[in-house]
Order: structure tokens, then sequence, then C-alpha cells
């Protein structure tokens, strides 16, 4: 038997009550000054009970619901007892808590790992997701932004990319956006694909070509690297942080913001493996497409591949160019057709070169 | 049994307010509930909410006796889903809009006023439908609490307060804030005892004016007392009518109580990369509620239970979502 206090859910009046734990049913006797009375409560209609502490509190019935307030330490413990796995005493969250301080550390350093994972996996993965998903015109109006923050940085050859463009225009492309490439004046072999359709080629590039078809296998390549959306991706995947941040401030439209305030990570951007072995096909198929010789997919590596420093830094951000030209040369192997001149294209070329 | 009643005998409770919570435990709730939410995806969210509701208002005591959350999970799911559905409609026409603020601006600023316009059309409604079911859903010692105001007299109260609020270019916040305390508190009921607010936009602006000023000349320090203040404002002008007596909550804060509270969640959470929440809750309950009493002839035993039951949790999470925190 226990003392406490019974609720009857019309008044807030604590009854003094005494409380009996009967094999299927718990009995209330309490008495004011004026009445008595005894309640009968059956279990099963009795509701759950968590977190108690020095009080127990049990609640019964419909609204408005009965309870009895015991402020016995035993309390608790004779009901767990005598009603062991009653619906009202069942609860995972009771269950957890008594584990203790080594539940809360397993669980809580648990928690710490899969924020950790999700801060470092978790986010550039959605972002990357996100990136896959813009609408084209949204993609292309943020890649003419970061083109033009691109461009600040250098000398443009306006005769060399007037040429190139035309080279472009001559040759059969197929995007989901307007292809647009310039010349710029940059001593590194280099050059980069930009969301939406801009490409940045480096005139010592041009100069080292030797056939026409290495500067279609390299549009191809970045034509590939923008179809397939590598660099939104690449660049999404390493601004994801702050896109996040900028997100969190309820700046929806910042995403674009920070990727094109972000423009110079264009030149640190590395992209994996199989995004260079999926552009190297793009370039192959471009060749292919245009009746070119495949060929000029190897020849473009081999420049890439000879000792000269200033390719060092272009070596380093790709696959093994061994590699890929092993690759190549098996795909050329596969697919054999006939190539035939075309002489728009190598005019365009000789104009490029300036013979 | 005769002997023993006059044992069992107890005088009037004093109508004291505690807060019993600890932080270890709210966290060992916390940790199951991230848990649960994780696997789901979220869909928990629900039934973590009812959980720590649960924990807290059984932590919180009034005259010895503590304070029970009756909401579910599975009430609060199906409001879950509804906000849901408009959150995500709304903010649909806003990345709609921003996709397209280079080619077409005109489209851009229709959506962003779509957006504006559907979330402030929807704050009364989230205040109005949030009310009803947290107070319905609210009891101590089985008597609930209640909200009879009306969702029509709520959309009045708010639009006339928000459309001066957008004509003086914001002067009007501390009246807008007054305003809509005494539309809420004038309608709610705790038993037969009676809520009102009886606090002033003017006291509310020179609060604000006096705070502003200080904090700037003391490089932000005077911003916890600012702080102090408004919480004062906001609990000291709740008066209580029971039986045609009068009662008022008053609470005790000081300010360097409120500096070292603030700091000290500030420290938690950056030491602990946000683990320690559980632990501010915990510390910012235990320094409102502990220091909040209830000041006048307020008789905790003679409630009687008044209202009638209420089962609708549509805009408790919509509420929870934009982070309107009432009570």
């Amino acid at each position: 038997m226990f003392e406490g206090k019974y609720y009857n859910g019309r008044t807030s009046k604590g009854m003094p009550a005494f409380i009996i734990l009967e094999p299927h049913y718990i009995r209330i006797n309490w008495q004011t000054d004026s009445d008595n009375g005894t309640e009968v409560w059956h279990l099963s209609e009795m509701h759950k009970t968590e977190f108690n502490d020095a009080t127990t509190v049990l609640e019964y019935g419909t609204f408005p619901r009965q309870s009895i307030a015991v402020f016995e330490q035993g309390f608790q413990q004779a009901l767990e007892h005598k009603y062991k796995g009653a619906t009202f005493l069942k609860s995972g969250y009771s269950s957890f808590a008594k584990t203790g301080v080594k539940g809360l550390l397993i669980g809580g350093l648990g928690l710490l790992l899969v924020a950790v994972a999700l801060f470092f996996w978790g986010v550039p993965a959605l972002a990357e997701q996100v990136a896959a998903h813009f609408p084209k015109e949204y993609e292309h109006a943020m890649g003419e932004k970061l083109y033009e923050q691109m461009l600040e940085g250098y000398t443009v050859d306006s005769a060399k990319t007037v040429a190139l463009q035309k080279y472009l225009d001559a040759l059969e492309v197929k995007s989901d956006f307007p292809i647009r490439a310039t010349v710029v004046e940059n001593e590194a072999v280099n050059a980069f694909a930009m969301p939406g359709g801009f490409i940045l080629v480096h005139d010592a590039l041009l100069d080292k070509m030797e056939h026409h078809e290495e500067l279609a296998g390299l549009l191809g390549h970045e034509i590939g690297h923008v179809q397939m959306r590598h660099s939104t991706k690449a660049m999404a995947r390493s601004l994801s942080h702050y896109m996040l941040l900028s997100v969190l401030f309820g700046d929806v439209s910042g995403v674009a913001a920070v990727i094109v305030d972000n423009a110079s990570s264009m030149y640190s951007l590395e992209y994996s493996r199989k995004a260079e072995t999926a552009s190297d096909k793009a370039g192959l198929a471009l060749l292919a497409q245009n009746n070119l010789n495949p060929k000029g997919m190897v020849w473009l590596m081999e420049r890439l591949n000879s000792n000269e420093p200033e390719f060092l830094k272009f070596i380093s951000t790709h696959p093994r160019t061994a590699d890929r030209i092993d690759e190549l040369n098996m795909l050329i192997e596969e697919s054999k057709y006939k190539t035939a001149p075309n002489p728009a294209l190598e005019t365009a070329w000789e104009e490029l070169k300036g013979e | 049994m005769e002997q023993t009643s006059t044992v069992l005998e107890t005088p009037v409770s004093a109508p004291t307010l505690s807060f019993k919570g600890k932080g270890s435990e709210l966290f060992g709730i916390q940790i199951v509930n991230i848990a649960l939410m994780l696997v789901t995806l979220g869909l928990y969210y629900p039934w973590a909410k009812a959980k720590n509701l649960q924990y807290i208002y059984r932590k919180t005591e009034l005259a010895g006796s503590p304070f029970t959350f009756h909401g579910t999970g599975k009430e609060m799911f199906i409001g879950f889903i509804k906000g849901m559905g408009i959150f995500i409609a709304l903010y649909g026409v806003l990345i709609y809009g921003s996709l397209h603020i280079e080619t077409d601006p005109g489209l851009y600023f229709i959506c962003l006023g779509i957006f504006f316009a559907g979330l402030s059309a929807l704050v009364p409604l989230a205040i109005h439908g949030m009310m009803r079911y947290r107070t319905s859903r609210t009891s101590w010692r089985g008597i609930h609490m209640g909200y009879r105001g009306t969702l029509g007299a709520m959309y009045k109260v708010f639009l006339k307060n928000l459309f001066f609020t957008v004509i003086t270019l914001g002067f009007y916040t501390p009246w807008f804030t007054a305003n809509l305390r005494k539309e809420i508190f004038g309608h709610l009921r705790f038993g037969n005892a009676r809520f009102s607010y009886e606090g002033e936009g003017t006291e509310l602006f020179m609060i604000n004016i006096k705070g502003y000023f200080l904090s700037i000349f003391t490089l932000g320090i005077y911003s916890f007392w600012w702080a102090k203040d408004l919480i004062k404002f906001y609990i000291d002008n709740i008066l209580i009518e029971q039986d045609g007596k009068y009662s008022r909550l008053d609470s005790s804060l000081t300010g360097m109580q409120y500096l070292k509270l603030a700091l000290g969640n500030m420290f938690i959470m950056v030491f602990t990369l946000g683990l320690g929440y559980s632990w501010v809750v915990t510390r910012t309950l235990a320094v409102l509620i502990n220091n909040c009493e209830i000041i006048g002839e307020f008789n905790p035993d003679a409630l009687a239970q008044t209202e009638e039951e209420y089962k609708n949790a549509t805009f408790e999470d919509m509420a929870d979502m934009m982070d309107i925190g009432i009570i």
C-alpha cells in the first residue's frame, strides 16, 4: 500500500489516497474532509507513464483523465515488479535511459560520427545532386557570369578567338548549350570548360598542336565536360559548405552567387578519373561524328605527355596520360570508320595557326 | 483508515513554479530522437517533438505537481505533413522565381510577392491552430488549459497591426507584439482561471529604445539587460483571474543571470559542436521558470475543469517551422 494524491479530473484539489496494487488492477481509496470513495483502475486503460522521478504520476481513462501522484521512491519499482510487461510501463526512452552514462557516451559519439560523415560526405554529395538538376538557362546564366569573372585575369587573343569560333561553327556538335570558345594568352598548356558551354583555351596549347584533329578532340573533350556537367558538379561539390550556409541564411538565390564569387576555384578543380574517361570518349565521338581521324585524341594526349615542365601542372590534375592513351587506342580499334577531309575545318585551322 | 486521514491532510499548496529537468536526461531522449529521425529520413520528427514536450512538461512543476503534455506523434504527424506540403509549395514558388532572376526579374518579384503574402497569411492560422492544439493538450492535475480565441479575430488583429507596422516602416512593431499577446492571452484558459495580458506597446517601445542606445554605448554589454527587460515584459504582464481574484506572474530574472545563461549556452554549443543542445534547453528553462512566481491569491487547489475535448494538430508543426515560439 502506498500513500499519494488522487485527482478526479474535475478539480485540481488533491485528495489524500491509499494506492493498492492488486494483481490485475490498481485500487485507490481516497478521502477528503467530507467525502470518500474507491476507484478501480484497469491496467488496459492506464496511460503510458514516462520520465518519473521522486514522484510517479499515473493517468487513467478518457477525457478528463483521472490521475494519481505518489511521492514514495519504491512505488515505481513496485509497479514494474507487479505489472511486468504491461503496456503503460513500456518505454523505449526509459530503456535507453537505463543504459546510463555508457549509453549516453556511445550514443553521443555515434551521433557525432554521423554528423561528421554527413558534413564531409553527405553535404558535398547533396550539392552535386542539386547542381546536376539546375535548369539549363540557370546553368548558362551562371556560367556566363563565371566566364566574365575568369576573363578578368587574362588577355584575350581576339584574332585567334574569331578563328577558333569559326572552327567550332564548322564542327558538327551536339550539346545542350551554345558553345562559346575563347583563346587567351597564357604559357601554361591548359584549357577549361565552364558550366553552360563556355570554353577557355590557352594559346600555348594551340601552339603545340600540329593537327587540327587534336583541336577537334580537345573541343570534344571539353564539350563532354560541359554536357555531363562535370564542372558544375565539381564546383558545387567543392563549394557545398558555402552553398549550405547561403541556403541556411535563407538566400536560395545565393547558391549561384557562391559559385560565381569563387571563380578562382576553377583552377584547382579536379575531375575524377571516371569523368576524364567519359570526356575522352566524348572527344572520340565528336571526331567520329565529323569523320575526322580518331588519332586526333591520341596526338592530343601525346602533346600533354611530353616532358616539358609547363605540362606538369596540366598532367598532375589529370589521370595518368599513358593509361588514357592505351584506353583511347583500344576504343579506336573497336570502332573503325572512314575518315574524310573537311575543307571548312582546315581553313579555320590554318587561320588559327596564322599560316 | 479513520486515524490516518489527519496525517494526510496538507495545507493549501503554494503556487510556486519550478523546472526539474536535467540536461543528461533530455540528451538521452534526443539521442533516441535523432537516431530514429535519421533512420526514417526525418518523418519521425512529430514523435520526437511530442516526446521532447512530454519530458519538458513533466519536469515543469506548479505547486509541486507536474504539467502533462498529452499530444502524440500520431496527431502531430498529420499536421506535419500538411504543413510540409504548404511550405514546399511556397518554397517551390520562391525557388522557381529565383531560377529566373536573370532572365525574367519581373517573374522573380511576383514569386517573391506570392511567397511573402502566403507566409504572412499563414502566420495567424499557425498561431491560432497551435494555441488551440497546444493548450488542449496541456493539463495539470488533470485540469486542461484551453484557447477560446477565434480565427477571424486573430486575422483581424494580425492584419490590422501588420498594416500599421508596414506603413510606419516597422516603428509600430512593439504595439504589434503587445496587441498580439493581448489577443492570445485574453483567450487563454486554465480550467476556470482566465488569463489576460496587460503589457502596452509604449512600454515595449521604451524598453527597446533604452536597450538599443545603452547597448551601443556599452559596446553590447547592456544587450543582456535589454533581453532581461524583454523577458520581464513578456512574463510580468500576464494576469490570472480566478473566482474574481487577480494574480500576476512575476519574473525575478536579473541581467547578470541572463548574461551567465547566454554566455554559458554559447560556450556549451561551441565546445560540444552542438551536441550540448539539451543542456542549453534545460539551463534556459530552469533560469526562466525557477525565477518565475505567481503573486496574488491564486489558489492552485481550486481549479475546475471547464474545457471540452479538442483534437486537431494541423498547425502545431507549422508554427514550429515558422519559428513562432509563443509559450
